[in-house]
């Protein structure tokens, strides 16, 4: 009997033995990035999320590169595939010359078909691609598919020139897509190409190749011997392991089985410091929150496209005495612990010549916006501490997300901060798509809402006054100076002129506080101090990622 | 007895096509009235509005909800689910990446659960209100109350951060693809220790309460103390006729059970980040991905509908009587 119980006992430990050897990335010459979901895509022409994008990115390369320029607060483009290039005068078309020593993962080398072939792709309706419809500055037709013809002259497999629409203001950012081998996918029936792409392996060109993905698991990449941009001694796996658990992948990263996660909760910035061996980086925010207070009436717009100003939020006034009313401090203070900047409009503070550091943050201020509302002819007539305008009292309901802690606890600093100035507000927190969908349909008067300013900056999208076609203007913002600013924006050519439009745009929605700006948020890196080299800065922390190697 | 079984078995047939027709026309309608649109996230800022139309026309969701639901009853007539709206794969293809994974982690907590719980009824039952059957009894009720993710955690800082004897997430090692078939097995079976014992201990508790009672109560009942009276070892008392008869009541719980594991284990797939049914319905309910909601759904209902007959089963087989009850 005992001989029988035993057995077993004996076989379960001898078979989870070597399992006992711990996964360990400092064993190796591998770096573990911590990530929260597995991709859906690592194709260039479908991936959508944040983490797809820079994961892709490391397999594929472009024509040029990105580069942050810290002290001028500007992106700049720097080759890639691209060895140099050439603007005519007019800035109408650029002359390429392209690298001659890059090759796909199979051995064929990456020409000018492979560019040209790469354009035709992700601007054709058929393959349904993620830049589909972005490409506004080439020559495209009513399909806004890009007219090759027009587009490119091919001077030879490495020299070729692309026209862009004369039209338009174009730069070195509208060339920046990755390449895709033309080999691989001219064969395939584009249409079927958006539910077949999972089939075809991925030939990559970048500073690695993937190795291996298990799906929900890891994404194995291995450094690329063969590309220009290996160096010797530099990390030779980059893995991306899928951690769904915030919880777990903190542990993981204490635990060394993880050397990189990002967006560190600020309650953690204190075990991370006191962690000898590990490294925390803030990133500043390109990421900011505001409180949305819908300028119109929704209901009227939704029933007939009538433009009638929102009974509680139409006015300026009111909607200042709102955001002098908010402790955006405190919140700052008490959440993010401070890592992140009060936000006086839709350019971040990073963006050092684009934005107007003139403009001060409208500080914590209950009485000036007691006496603003007053002025506006909100009044508590019937002492029950919330204000009245005739037969209007001002209360309403503020919708957040639900599952952002963030935004949960600035919903309950808010509702207090208006409580005292007379202003009753419930909260309703909504599932995200929900929340996402009420906002496209103009469905909802007030909430706490975000955005990501995008490189380069665009604001037409949020706050062009033409709702029908910019739907991103949750807000409803209107207001015919700050379009012909936008429109101007789109045609001007120099960084001058565009930085100029931008600080008088500022300047513009600064006054009217369509939104109260609340901040911008810091995300927060902590890495294994192990690897060095790692450049964080606006653009991630997975930038030029193949420079990276251990400290001795 | 042949035919009674075959009648049985039609029947269940039937009244399970009917419930899994009820499940999926409630799911495809409940979707559809639920707020939000699975294109919203397909969107970008730069589309102009026909654009954006247009992407939303290819998710066909502008048609009635009939002909929405006519169609989708006739596709899944053939066996078709569609496509998943976020994997751009059919969906019977992104449910089988996922599915054998859940059979195997649920078939193995399912036994864990019943195993450990036979032991620790055994263990109770020897000596009744003793120290050990008092131990066990409160420490199941408190395993029992204690939330998953507690559990899953606290497993995690003591066996993976403290002792580092187990990983702490995932199915296999990176390497696992150069491991020999044994170091794969090892690999494997050392990833799903403290995932099994998260998602079973909770189980194990409930089956525990229930077999000791069972137990006890058996052993109280006249025909026991007939048996020992004639000189029969308590050991074959307890193999006999103990366990048999304490079995009977447990296996519908344990069908329920086993049903419920197949569904996936939310919590314990999240902390242990593993590739289960669980995350896979929850994402998609997230993501709005109707075809694969529906799949998910169908799944986890066949699913369910098989381990609840199989228990049914399983008790006809210890007892025949109950065939008699289950045709009326």
């Amino acid at each position: 009997m005992r001989i029988k119980l035993f057995l077993p006992i004996f076989l379960i430990i001898v078979l989870l033995f070597p399992s006992c050897q711990k996964e360990s990335p400092s064993n190796q010459n591998r770096v573990i990035v911590g990530i929260s979901a597995d991709p859906e895509s690592l194709n260039p022409l479908f991936v959508l999320s944040f983490e797809e994008v820079n994961i892709s990115d490391q397999l594929f390369l472009g024509l040029v590169t990105q580069k942050w320029n810290d002290s001028l607060g500007i992106v700049e483009s720097a080759p890639m595939l691209a060895k140099n290039w050439n603007w005519n005068k007019d800035s109408t078309s650029i002359t390429i010359n392209l690298r001659k020593d890059v090759s796909w993962s199979d051995g064929k080398p990456v020409t000018v078909k492979d560019v040209i072939f790469s354009l035709d792709m992700y601007s054709d309706p058929d393959v349904q691609s993620r830049l589909y419809g972005t490409f506004e500055n080439f020559y495209v037709d009513k399909n806004q598919h890009v007219i090759i013809d027009k587009t490119f002259e091919v001077l030879s497999p490495y020299k070729f020139i692309i026209k862009l629409n004369k039209k338009t203001a174009p730069s070195l950012f509208n060339i920046d897509f990755p390449i895709i081998p033309e080999h691989v996918y001219k064969g395939i029936n584009r249409k079927n190409l958006v539910t077949e792409e999972k089939n075809i392996k991925l030939v990559t060109d970048g500073a690695f190749t993937l190795s291996s993905w298990n799906k929900n698991q890891a994404i194995i990449l291995k450094t690329n011997k063969e590309s220009f941009l290996y160096r010797p001694g530099n990390i030779s796996e980059l893995i991306f392991k899928i951690i769904p658990d915030y919880n777990s992948r903190l542990l993981q990263l204490k635990n060394g089985e993880v050397d990189i996660i990002d967006h560190i909760r600020s309650q953690d910035v204190e075990a991370i410091k006191n962690d000898s061996k590990l490294e925390l980086k803030s990133i500043k925010g390109r990421e900011y929150e505001y409180a949305g207070w819908n300028n119109i009436d929704p209901s009227a717009y939704r029933e007939d496209q009538k433009i009638i100003p929102n009974k509680l939020f139409g006015s300026a006034k009111v909607r200042e005495a709102l955001s002098y009313a908010i402790n955006k401090e405190e919140i700052l203070n008490e959440f993010l612990n401070g890592y992140g900047d009060i936000a006086t409009g839709p350019v971040a503070p990073i963006f050092k010549s684009a934005v107007d550091t003139n403009l001060k943050p409208l500080s914590y201020n209950p009485e000036k916006a007691k006496k603003i509302l007053n002025e506006e002819g909100w009044k508590d007539l019937n002492n029950n501490g919330v204000l009245e305008k005739g037969n209007q009292e001002f209360s309403f309901v503020l919708n957040i997300p639900a599952g952002n802690l963030l935004r949960q606890f600035a919903a309950s600093i808010i509702k207090n901060n208006l409580k005292a100035i007379g202003v009753k507000i419930s909260i309703q927190t909504l599932e995200p798509s929900v929340f996402f969908n009420y906002l496209l349909d103009k469905k909802i008067n007030a909430w706490i809402g975000g955005w990501v300013v995008p490189i380069p900056i665009t604001l037409k999208p949020y706050w062009y006054s033409n709702f029908e076609q910019f739907k991103l203007n949750v807000i409803n913002y209107k207001n015919s100076e700050s379009d012909s600013i936008l429109d101007k924006l789109d045609k001007s050519t120099t960084i001058k002129e565009r930085n100029s439009l931008l600080r008088k745009f500022q300047r513009i929605v600064y006054k009217e506080n369509p939104v109260t700006f609340l901040y911008w948020i810091d995300n927060l890196v902590a890495y294994n101090n192990r690897i060095k080299n790692i450049e964080i800065n606006p653009l991630g922390y997975l930038h030029h990622s193949w420079n990276w190697s251990f400290k001795d | 007895m042949n035919i009674d079984l075959l009648k049985v078995l039609l029947k269940r047939v039937l009244s399970s096509l009917i419930i899994m027709f009820l499940l999926i026309s409630f799911m495809f309608v409940l979707l559809r009235l639920s707020p939000g649109d699975p294109s919203d996230k397909f969107i970008s800022p730069q589309m102009s509005p026909e654009l954006a139309a247009k992407v939303k026309e290819s998710f066909n969701l502008n048609a009635s909800i009939a002909s929405q639901y006519e169609s989708f009853l006739i596709n899944v007539l053939q066996g078709n689910f569609g496509i998943s709206y976020t994997y751009r794969t059919p969906v019977i293809s992104v449910i089988g990446d996922y599915l054998p994974f859940t059979i195997i982690f649920a078939l193995l907590s399912f036994i864990f659960q019943i195993s450990l719980a036979f032991l620790l009824a055994l263990l109770s039952v020897r000596k009744l209100d003793g120290f050990v059957d008092r131990a066990i009894s409160k420490l199941s009720l408190v395993v029992y109350a204690i939330p998953s993710f507690v559990i899953g955690i606290s497993l995690i800082l003591v066996f993976s951060v403290y002792f580092r004897i187990f990983p702490s997430s995932g199915l296999a090692s990176f390497d696992s693809a150069s491991f020999s078939f044994f170091q794969k097995l090892s690999d494997y079976a050392g990833h799903m220790v403290l995932p099994l014992i998260t998602l079973s201990l909770g189980g194990t508790a409930v089956f525990y309460k229930y077999l000791r009672d069972n137990m006890v109560e058996i052993y109280n009942k006249p025909f026991v103390l007939n048996l020992r009276a004639n000189g029969v070892s308590e050991r074959k008392i307890t193999v006999r006729h103990i366990i048999p008869n304490a079995i009977g009541p447990l296996i519908s719980v344990a069908g329920v059970e086993l049903g419920v594991l197949f569904g996936g284990a939310l919590i314990t797939e999240v902390i242990f980040s593993l590739p289960g049914m669980g995350r896979l319905t929850i994402n998609a309910i997230l993501s709005r991905d109707y075809p694969l909601v529906i799949g998910c759904t169908f799944v986890a209902g066949m699913l369910v509908i098989i381990s609840n007959f199989a228990a049914d089963l399983l008790k006809t087989t210890i007892d025949k009587r109950l065939i008699k009850d289950m045709l009326n």
